[in-house]
Formats: C-alpha cells, sequence, structure tokens
C-alpha cells in the first residue's frame, strides 16, 4: 500500500488564524474549546461577574430567620403582657366596684330597716362614709376606666343620698302632723336616689365584666394565632433554607456529573445574589481550569506516545524516499556520461519528487506531533481522515491491514481543532489494528450523521469485537485489555474528553466475533452569514 | 562471465527502475517485480541465482517470499531488503536462510558488493569488486 502521505498547503499567517477564530469563537457553541488565554479570560469574567451580584448569605438567611421569629415574639408577648395588665387592671376595678356596692347596700339595708321598724338611720351614713372613701382612694383607678363624668356622678350621688339621710334624721323620729307628708316624700328621694347609686355601680360593674370576658378571649385568641403563625414563619424560612441549600447541592453534583464527562463550561451566575456556594463555584471554576490544563499536559504526553508507536513505522516510511535519492544519485553520477538528457531530468524529477515525499511525511508526523494551544478552524473530514490514515500506513502494512476509507461527497465542515481531533482518529485506527487479524479489513467512514447538522464518523473493525461485560467501562481512564506497559488506558478516555469538548458524542457498537465500530459524531460549522461571504476565512484550509 | 538470473521486488518503483541498470551492469539479468503476488507466480516459473526482495509489503510481506523461495529452491539466494535496521528481524531472516541483509537506504554499490558474494557462494563470480566505483 503505496499512499503518498498528505502535504498541507502552507498556513495562513498566525493572526490570520487569530481573526478567523474570533470570528468563529461565538459560533462554537457549549463546551467548546479555547485557548489558555481565552479561558483564562473567560474565568476572569465569570469570578467577576459571580462576585459582582450583592451578598445574601445562607447565614444571613438563618440569623434573618431566627431574628425574625424572635421579632414576632417579642411583639406578641408584649401584646399578652398587656392583656394579662389590662385583666388585672379591670378585676381590681371590679373589686373596687364591689366593695363600693356593698357598702351601699349595707346603707341601705340600714335605710329599709329604718323604714320597716324606725332603727338606727344614723348607722348607714358610716357605710355611706366608707363608699366615699373607696372612691376617694380608688380614684385613679376609677377615672382611668369610667372617665370624670360618670366618677364625679358617683361622688356627687353619694353626696345627695348622705345630705338626704342627713335631712331625714333632722326630721327626728316623728310621723305625725305636716312633717309627715315632707317625710314620705323625703323617703320615696332617699329610696331612689340609692337604687341610682346602685343600678349605676352594677351598670359598670356589669360593663366592665363584659371587657373582662373580652380581653380574656382576645389574649387567648392571641395565643392560637401566635401559634400558627409563628409555624407559617418558621415552615416557610425552613422550606426556603433547605431548597436553597439543597439545590445547590443537587446543582453541583450536576456540575460535577458534567466536568467528570469532559465539558469544562464554567459556571457562571444564576441567581441574583451571592452567597457561600459563590465561593464553592469560583473554586470549581479554579478547579476546571486546573483540571483543564493538566488534561492539555496528559492529552500531549499521551500523543507523544503515539507518536513513539508511530515513529518506527515513520522511520521506515521515510528510509523509502531516502533510498530511492540515494539510487538515484548514485546511478546519476556512476552514468552521467552515458545517459541522455531525457534520462538525467528524470532522475533529478524523481529525487527532487522523492525528497518533497520526505518532506510531507515529517510535516505530518510533526503537524501531528507539535504542542501548541487549541486553534479552532473549520475542517474538511474527509482531508483530515486521509492525513490520519497516512500517518498509521505503516503500521497498517506491517499487520497486512487493508483500510478502506469512504466520504460523503461535500460533507459541510467542522469546527474543531485539527490536532486533537487527528488523535483521537488515530486512536481509534490504532485500536482498530490492533483488534484486527493479520489480512483483515478497517472501513473508515465519513457521512452525514442521523441527527441535523453533524457528521459522523465510523471506525469500523471486523476482529474479535470488545466483551460485554467490558463495553461499559471502555470509556474510564486507565481501563486496558492490552498488556502491562502496552496501553496508557487513557486513549478512549482522552478521546472522549476531546469529543465533548467539541460539542460531539462518541459511542461504540460491539458485537463478540464480529467487530467492533465506533461512532463519532461532531457538530458541523455554522458560520453566521456574513462571515461566510468573507474571503480570509476559505484559505485557512 | 555468465549472466546472474536476478529477481529485484520492491514496492518502490524507483529501486527497480534504477537497478536495474545498476546490476545488468555487472553482468546480472534482472526482472522487476513491485507486486509481490506476481513475483510470486513468476518464481514458480522460474528458477532464478538470486532473489533481492524488500521485507515490508502489503499482502505479501518479505518473510513470505523468502520461504516460498527457500521452499522452492535451497539453491536460490536470497537478499533482504528492509527499512528497519533490526537485528531480530536480520536474525529471523538468516535463521530461515536469507543468505544476506541489507538496510534501507544503501548504496547500488552495496547491494552490488553482497550480490557479488552471493554469486562467488553460487560458483558464478561477476566482475565487481567492492569499492571498485563511486
Amino acid at each position: 500500500m503505496a499512499s503518498p502521505l498528505h502535504l498541507k498547503p502552507a498556513k495562513a499567517p498566525n493572526a490570520m488564524i487569530e481573526a478567523a477564530q474570533e470570528k468563529t469563537e461565538g459560533t462554537a457553541g457549549q463546551g467548546a474549546i479555547n485557548t489558555r488565554h481565552e479561558r483564562a479570560r473567560d474565568f476572569e469574567e465569570a469570578r467577576k461577574a459571580l462576585l459582582a451580584r450583592p451578598g445574601f448569605s445562607v447565614r444571613a438567611q438563618i440569623y434573618l430567620g431566627f431574628a425574625l421569629v424572635f421579632l414576632f415574639t417579642l411583639i406578641t408577648v408584649i401584646g399578652l403582657l398587656m392583656s394579662i395588665y389590662e385583666v388585672d387592671h379591670k378585676v381590681r376595678f371590679l373589686e373596687t366596684v364591689n366593695q363600693y356596692l356593698i357598702e351601699i347596700e349595707q346603707a341601705r339595708r340600714f335605710e329599709k330597716n329604718y323604714f320597716l321598724y324606725g332603727t338606727n338611720l344614723k348607722d348607714g351614713l358610716d357605710n355611706v362614709s366608707s363608699a366615699n372613701r373607696i372612691l376617694d382612694s380608688n380614684k385613679d383607678q376609677i377615672l382611668s376606666i369610667t372617665g370624670q363624668n360618670v366618677y364625679d356622678q358617683m361622688l356627687s350621688n353619694l353626696k345627695e343620698y348622705e345630705v338626704l339621710i342627713n335631712r331625714l334624721l333632722a326630721l327626728g323620729d316623728t310621723w305625725d302632723g305636716s312633717e309627715a307628708n315632707a317625710k314620705e316624700a323625703l323617703t320615696d328621694e332617699v329610696r331612689e336616689q340609692g337604687q341610682n347609686m346602685i343600678s349605676l355601680a352594677a351598670k359598670l360593674a356589669l360593663k366592665e365584666r363584659q371587657a373582662l370576658t373580652k380581653t380574656i378571649s382576645r389574649a387567648r385568641r392571641m395565643h392560637i394565632y401566635f401559634l400558627l403563625a409563628l409555624l407559617a414563619i418558621m415552615t416557610v424560612n425552613s422550606f426556603i433554607l433547605a431548597r436553597r441549600v439543597l439545590d445547590r447541592i443537587e446543582q453541583y453534583k450536576t456540575f460535577a456529573q458534567r466536568i467528570a464527562s469532559g465539558d469544562y463550561t464554567l459556571i457562571t451566575p444564576k441567581r441574583s445574589y451571592r452567597d457561600e456556594f459563590t465561593e464553592l463555584a469560583l473554586a470549581v471554576n479554579q478547579m476546571v481550569l486546573d483540571v483543564e490544563a493538566r488534561e492539555a499536559l496528559l492529552i500531549q504526553s499521551h500523543k507523544l506516545r503515539a507518536v513513539g508507536t508511530l515513529t518506527a513505522g515513520v522511520a521506515h516510511e521515510l528510509n523509502n524516499p531516502i533510498n530511492n535519492i540515494m539510487i538515484t544519485g548514485h546511478m546519476f553520477l556512476e552514468d552521467y556520461e552515458s545517459t541522455d538528457d531525457e534520462e538525467r531530468i528524470d532522475m533529478m524529477n524523481d529525487v527532487v519528487n522523492e525528497a518533497n515525499r520526505a518532506k510531507a511525511i515529517i510535516a505530518n508526523l510533526l503537524d501531528f506531533a507539535r504542542e501548541s494551544g487549541s486553534q479552532l478552524a473549520p475542517l474538511d473530514m474527509a482531508e483530515m481522515l486521509k492525513d490520519t490514515i497516512a500517518l498509521a500506513s505503516n503500521r497498517l502494512k506491517r499487520s497486512k491491514i487493508n483500510i478502506d476509507f469512504s466520504s460523503t461527497d461535500k460533507l459541510p465542515r467542522v469546527h474543531g481543532d485539527s490536532q486533537q481531533l487527528r488523535q483521537v482518529f488515530l486512536n481509534l485506527i490504532l485500536n482498530a489494528i490492533d483488534a484486527s487479524q493479520s489480512g483483515g479489513n478497517i472501513t473508515v467512514t465519513v457521512l452525514p450523521a442521523d441527527e441535523p447538522h453533524y457528521i459522523a464518523v465510523k471506525v469500523i473493525d471486523y476482529g474479535t469485537g470488545i466483551p460485554k461485560h467490558i463495553l461499559s467501562s471502555i470509556f474510564d481512564p486507565f481501563f486496558t485489555t492490552k498488556p502491562q506497559g502496552k496501553g496508557t488506558g487513557l486513549g478512549l478516555s482522552m478521546s472522549q474528553g476531546i469529543i465533548t469538548k467539541h460539542g460531539g458524542q462518541i459511542r461504540v457498537f460491539s458485537q463478540e466475533g464480529h467487530g467492533t465500530t465506533f461512532t463519532v459524531t461532531l457538530p458541523v460549522t455554522t458560520f453566521p452569514a456574513k462571515i461566510t461571504d468573507e474571503t480570509h476565512v476559505s484559505p485557512l484550509y | 562471465m555468465s549472466n546472474l538470473d536476478v529477481l529485484l521486488l520492491d514496492d518502490e518503483p524507483i529501486v527497480g527502475k534504477r537497478l536495474k541498470p545498476a546490476l545488468a551492469k555487472v553482468g546480472c539479468e534482472v526482472e522487476v517485480f513491485q507486486n509481490p503476488v506476481e513475483a510470486l507466480k513468476r518464481i514458480d516459473e522460474k528458477d532464478f541465482d538470486i532473489v533481492v526482495t524488500d521485507i515490508s509489503m502489503a499482502e505479501v510481506d518479505g518473510m513470505q517470499v523468502l520461504e516460498h523461495v527457500v521452499a522452492k529452491n535451497n539453491a536460490t539466494k536470497v537478499i533482504m531488503i528492509t527499512g528497519f535496521a533490526m537485528m531480530s528481524l536480520a536474525r529471523e531472516a538468516m535463521e530461515k536462510g536469507a543468505f544476506d541483509f541489507i538496510a534501507k537506504p544503501f548504496k547500488p554499490d552495496d547491494l552490488r558488493a553482497i550480490i557479488a558474494r552471493a554469486a562467488e557462494a553460487l560458483g558464478k563470480p561477476i566482475a565487481f569488486e567492492a569499492g571498485e566505483s563511486a
């Protein structure tokens, strides 16, 4: 199989590549790979955005929740204390009114006895003055409940009653003559006045008793409402707090899974405030950046390992053109005299062509091995796969494996890093070679994928296949079935990382005894219309 | 000076194109092949004095050609050409009965010298002294 290695056209100046990259950056889509410098800038932007939000920490929410509950409790307790004070005040007033009533009733008992039996009315005056003392000593208390008017009325009632009794006493015990009529009238007046006093005090007592009942029932309701409101406040606060914390934990679980699958999108602010999780987001972003840098190193070292595997083959591949040049050169010198011009020109053309062939082989290898930042460009997958197959051509030849390459015409380009993608496909092809038997076949084909805007590359071998029980672990890092020292077990894991970062997927289908198919799907380049028109994008490749 | 029948097999066309006249000059009748299957067919038809074959080729490799030749005619001297100068491969070729081993890249005279030794061994010496020409 003498497929000549492919020489790429000279690349545009770096500035131009970067310019094109800037243009296409916006369309790279989620999880696309950027250069290290751009990543550092993204990280800085994410950090600023994360920190720019007003802070509302979980700690603050906990404190605020407790403060709210305390404040609410304080208000309720003050309210209850005031109710108790009010009840106490009313009870005291009722007692006072009661004592007042007792004194008045006692006075009226003397008054009644006097009318019935003519006994000592004078003793009633003691009760009246006692009632007067009660009113006087509890003036403030009574005033605070009844007001000045009622108090004054009670006092004047008492005074009038006293005056009436004194007038009655002045009339003496006589019940005859002209005095009898006046005494009769006075008796009625005394009775009426006594009755008034009693009814006023009883009315007051009744009113206050009703108010007291109201206050007590209000206090009771206050207790129940307080409990209900406290329950509501605490439930809402705990719910919000729990959801806030648990949601974040869930979110970070997703982040971890996403990062593990190779998607290194940085965390950007989703909520309008920052809190303790912001610190975590910053730490995770820093970790992503570090992991990415380490992975780049790992990819490079793995690539160099692949280069090492290929070197013997490449050296052999290189020996062919050099040998051709050496033989032709020697024969040119030896037969210079005897050869005609046409023959000499033919020989020198051979020398030049073979030198170019050697140059292409080296360029292809170096192109693959060189260490550089990611360079995103629209890639012609068919061309890239041909180059990659050329890299492995010697391994194929030595293992006597035939490789069929087919491609659908006019496939759209893929936006990606040619080096990294070549590494993925080289890895898949080398794996396919290892899986195939001498004289076997490998099929590499590129075609539009089932999903729109994706293209699929299939690397098919007809070898032993992958046993079902290990099929799920083949993408795990350090998983290998090759003998110790032969494989790092990183090839597929790294390939998956690279493809994920390109926004694609890598899938495997294997049947034991029938072979294995690896399918890589990659999103096609979608340029905004204005960029497609610009001419400096296309000369890149 | 008797002519030596030589079969030269290498999938690089320039090797045959340039070495055929080079070997003819030292008295070899050279048949050039690029396809090992055709070469094997020719070997079945004709006894060659010397077979020069590349090792690394698609379909059939030099080792198989060597085995085929040895099985057919033990007298034929087989000279192996290879891109990698690996001792294990050289040892394997020698064990299987190769006459000698030459690593790419080589000068036409290097091959001529080996062919001269093989001719000597065959009892059909050719007019070539190592280092005789450029």
